[in-house]
C-alpha cells in the first residue's frame, strides 16, 4: 500500500480538476443543521473536520426513493418502460470507515446469493470512494466493538488522514483510486511511516468499546425484556433511516411510477396485512425484530452482525434509546 | 439490464365470480416468450400489479400441469385486490415472479396425502390437487377436507364433482354451522378430522386455512399420529418484494417469501404461535 504526504490544496486542486469527469460528492457544513453529504461545486465546500454527517452515506447507493420504471397507459393498454441507469462517474470523499463498512454489508445483501439488484450495484459500480480515517470518535461511537476501526480502510478506493490543518496522507487502496489519486503527494520516508502507524493504533485506542454482543439472542426471543427497552420508542424510524446498513424497503405506485422507498421495522404500519391483523402489534415486537435482524438473523444469513456501530441511531433518537445499552444487558440463559 | 422489479404484463381472459367477495383471474402473459418460459411449481406465488394501484402477492392457484395461462383467486380485503375486483377482461396487470419454493412434490410421491383447507386457504392446495390428480399414479389415496363458515364461501365449487369422482380420492365439505337443504358435515375443520380420523400411515397432511384453523387443526393432526414433518403448510405475511428483501415476512432467520412459504411443522411451530 502507497503511503503519501500530501498537502490540502493539492488534493483540492486535483478533485475540481477531476469534477469534469465526475460527480464529487462530500460532507458539508450546514451550520445549525449539522453536516450533509451533497454534491459539490467545488472542493473548497468540503468539510473534513470532526465531527460525523448526519445522514450516512447509504444514499448514494440505495436511495431514499428509487425510480423502477414507469407503466404508460394509451388507448386502453398499459405499456411498461424501463429506465437507463445512472452512468455519470462519482467520487464520494469524506466517507467514514464504518460507512464503507456498512457498504460491504449492503453489497452482501444486494449482490449475494444470487440477488442481483442493478440499481445498488450500478451505484456501487460507478462510484469512488475516498474514505476519511476518524481522528476523533465521539461519545455515540463504538465501531471497535463491532470488529471495525476508525482507521481501517475496507471497502475505501483511498483513505486520507488528516494531518493537522493543511496536509492528509493519503493511502491507496485498490486500482481505481491508484488511477485517480496515485499521481499525487509525496512518498513517506520510513520516519514519516512508523509515526503514521503510531498515530493509527492511539487512535484506534480512542474509540470506547461499549457493546458485548451475546452469542446468540434466540433464547430470550419471548423475555419481558423487550418491552421494558422499547418503552420509550416513539416509532419516529429515525434509527433506520440513518442507519449505514438499515435497507427495508416499499415498494410503491406513484401514478404511474414504480419507486422503491425507504421503510423500516420500526412503524406501526410495516406489517400490518390487508385482514387487518398485524404480526408485530407492539413496539416490543418491532424493536425486538430490529435488534434480532442486526445481531442475530443477519449473523445467520450472512456470518456477520448487521452494526457498524456508527452511533448514528444513538446520537439522533428523540428518546435516547441507546443500542449498546440494550444489546450489552441483553438477560442472556442459558437452555431457556 | 436487469431489473428484477420489472413485471410482465398480463391480460386477464376469464374471471370467475367464486364467492361474494373472492374472484379467480385467469392471466395470459402478453408476451409469448414470457407465457412459454414462465414455470412454477404448486405452492409457489406472484407478485400481482394492478399499475397505480399497488402490487400483492397471490399464490398461483391452477396446477403447471394446465400451463400456460395461470389463475390467481383473489378476495377483496384491501386496497390492491379492490382494485383487481374491478378490473374486467381484456384489462392488463403486472405479473412478476414465480417466488417461494412451493411444495416438496418429490417427498409426497408414494404417499397418501391429506389436504386441510379453510376457506381462501383451499388457493394453493387446489394448485398441488389438480396436479396430483392429472399424475394420479405417483400418489397413494387422496382425501381431501375442506371447510368455509358458510356454504356460500366455499371456493371452486365447479370442480368438486371432479374431485369425488377421481381415483381413491375423497371429498370432506364442511361448513361451520348448519344451512338450510346443506347435506355434507357440519363443524370447524378440526371437528371434522377428529370423525374422520384419516390414517397417518405413510402420509402427509398438507393445510393451509385462517391463523385460528391452523392453531386447532395442528394438535388434532399430532393427536392422530401425524408426526411433524410430516405436515406441511403455507404460510402469509405481508409481502413486498418476495425476494427476501423489504423485511416485512421475516420471522427469525426465515423470509416467508424466500425460504418459504412452505413450511413444515417442525420448522415453523414456534414461529406461527406467536
Amino acid at each position: 500500500m502507497t503511503q503519501k504526504i500530501i498537502a490540502k490544496e493539492e488534493l483540492y486542486k486535483q478533485l475540481n480538476s477531476l469534477a469534469k469527469d465526475f460527480e464529487i460528492i462530500g460532507p458539508k457544513d450546514l451550520f445549525n443543521k449539522g453536516f450533509f453529504y451533497e454534491r459539490l461545486d467545488s472542493a473548497q465546500e468540503l468539510y473534513l473536520g470532526e465531527g460525523f454527517t448526519t445522514e450516512p452515506v447509504k444514499k448514494f447507493f440505495l436511495s431514499p426513493s428509487e425510480w423502477l420504471f414507469n407503466c404508460q397507459y394509451n388507448n386502453g393498454k398499459n405499456s411498461l418502460e424501463e429506465l437507463s441507469l445512472p452512468d455519470k462517474k462519482r467520487i464520494i470523499i469524506g466517507v467514514r470507515p464504518c460507512e464503507a463498512r456498512g457498504l460491504i454489508l449492503l453489497d452482501q445483501v444486494f449482490g449475494s446469493q444470487g440477488y442481483k439488484d442493478e440499481f445498488y450495484l450500478n451505484n456501487r459500480r460507478r462510484t469512488i470512494i475516498i474514505g476519511l480515517a476518524c481522528a476523533k470518535p465521539d461519545a455515540a461511537c463504538f465501531c471497535t466493538s463491532l470488529a471495525g476501526s476508525p482507521v481501517e480502510s475496507r471497502g475505501m478506493d483511498v483513505i486520507i488522514f488528516a494531518k493537522g490543518d493543511e496536509e492528509f496522507i493519503l493511502e491507496i487502496v485498490t486500482d481505481k483510486g491508484k488511477e485517480i489519486f496515485g499521481a499525487l503527494g509525496q512518498v513517506l520516508n520510513e520516519t514519516e511511516k512508523e509515526s503514521h502507524a503510531l498515530e493509527k493504533e492511539k487512535n484506534k485506542e480512542l474509540v470506547i468499546p461499549k457493546i458485548k454482543v451475546p452469542e446468540s439472542l434466540c433464547s430470550i426471543f419471548e423475555d419481558a425484556y423487550w418491552q421494558e427497552v422499547s418503552r420509550a420508542c416513539l416509532d419516529c424510524g429515525i434509527c433506520t433511516f440513518l442507519c449505514p446498513t438499515c435497507h427495508c424497503f416499499d415498494l410503491v405506485d406513484e401514478q404511474r411510477k414504480k419507486l422503491r422507498c425507504y421503510d423500516g421495522c420500526a412503524f406501526a404500519d410495516f406489517t400490518v396485512e390487508a385482514s387487518g391483523v398485524n404480526p408485530r402489534p407492539t413496539k416490543k415486537e418491532r424493536y425486538r425484530q430490529r435488534v434480532f435482524h442486526k445481531f442475530e438473523y443477519f449473523k445467520k444469513n450472512f456470518g456477520e452482525n448487521l452494526c457498524v456501530g456508527c452511533g448514528r441511531c444513538i446520537r439522533h433518537c428523540p428518546v435516547k434509546i441507546d443500542i449498546r445499552e440494550v444489546v450489552t444487558n441483553i438477560p442472556v440463559t442459558e437452555n431457556k | 439490464m436487469e431489473n428484477v422489479y420489472l413485471p410482465n404484463l398480463a391480460e386477464i381472459v376469464e374471471i370467475k365470480q367464486e364467492t361474494l367477495d373472492v374472484k379467480t383471474f385467469t392471466l395470459k402473459f402478453c408476451d409469448e416468450a414470457a407465457r412459454q418460459s414462465f414455470d412454477y411449481k404448486p405452492g409457489q406465488f406472484v407478485e400481482f400489479s394492478v399499475f397505480g394501484e399497488g402490487e400483492a402477492p397471490f399464490c398461483i392457484s391452477n396446477s403447471p400441469t394446465r400451463k400456460p395461462n395461470i389463475e390467481c383467486s383473489v378476495k377483496r380485503t384491501g386496497k390492491v385486490t379492490e382494485a383487481l375486483h374491478e378490473l374486467d377482461i381484456g384489462d392488463t396487470v403486472g405479473i412478476r415472479g414465480p417466488y417461494g419454493n412451493g411444495f416438496p412434490l418429490e417427498d409426497l410421491k408414494n404417499k397418501n396425502l391429506l389436504f386441510v383447507a379453510g376457506g381462501i386457504g383451499l388457493a394453493p392446495l387446489r394448485a398441488l390437487i389438480n396436479y396430483c390428480l392429472d399424475k394420479r399414479d405417483d400418489f397413494k389415496a387422496i382425501t381431501i377436507v375442506n371447510g368455509a363458515r358458510t356454504s356460500k364461501d366455499l371456493v371452486y365449487k365447479a370442480e368438486y364433482e371432479v374431485w369425488k369422482g377421481a381415483k381413491n380420492t375423497q371429498l370432506h365439505l364442511t361448513v361451520d354451522c348448519n344451512e338450510e337443504n346443506w347435506t355434507c358435515m357440519v363443524g370447524v375443520v378440526p371437528k371434522i378430522l377428529e370423525q374422520i380420523r384419516p390414517t397417518c400411515q405413510d402420509s402427509v397432511a398438507i393445510v393451509c386455512g385462517p391463523p385460528v384453523m391452523i392453531k386447532y387443526t395442528m394438535p388434532v393432526l399430532l393427536k392422530l399420529g401425524f408426526c411433524e414433518p410430516s405436515i406441511i403448510t403455507t404460510l402469509e405475511m405481508k409481502m413486498k418484494c418476495g425476494l427476501g428483501k423489504c423485511g416485512r415476512c421475516n420471522i427469525g432467520p426465515l423470509y416467508i417469501c424466500k425460504d418459504g412459504p412452505v413450511f413444515n411443522y417442525a420448522q415453523v411451530k414456534n414461529f406461527i404461535h406467536q
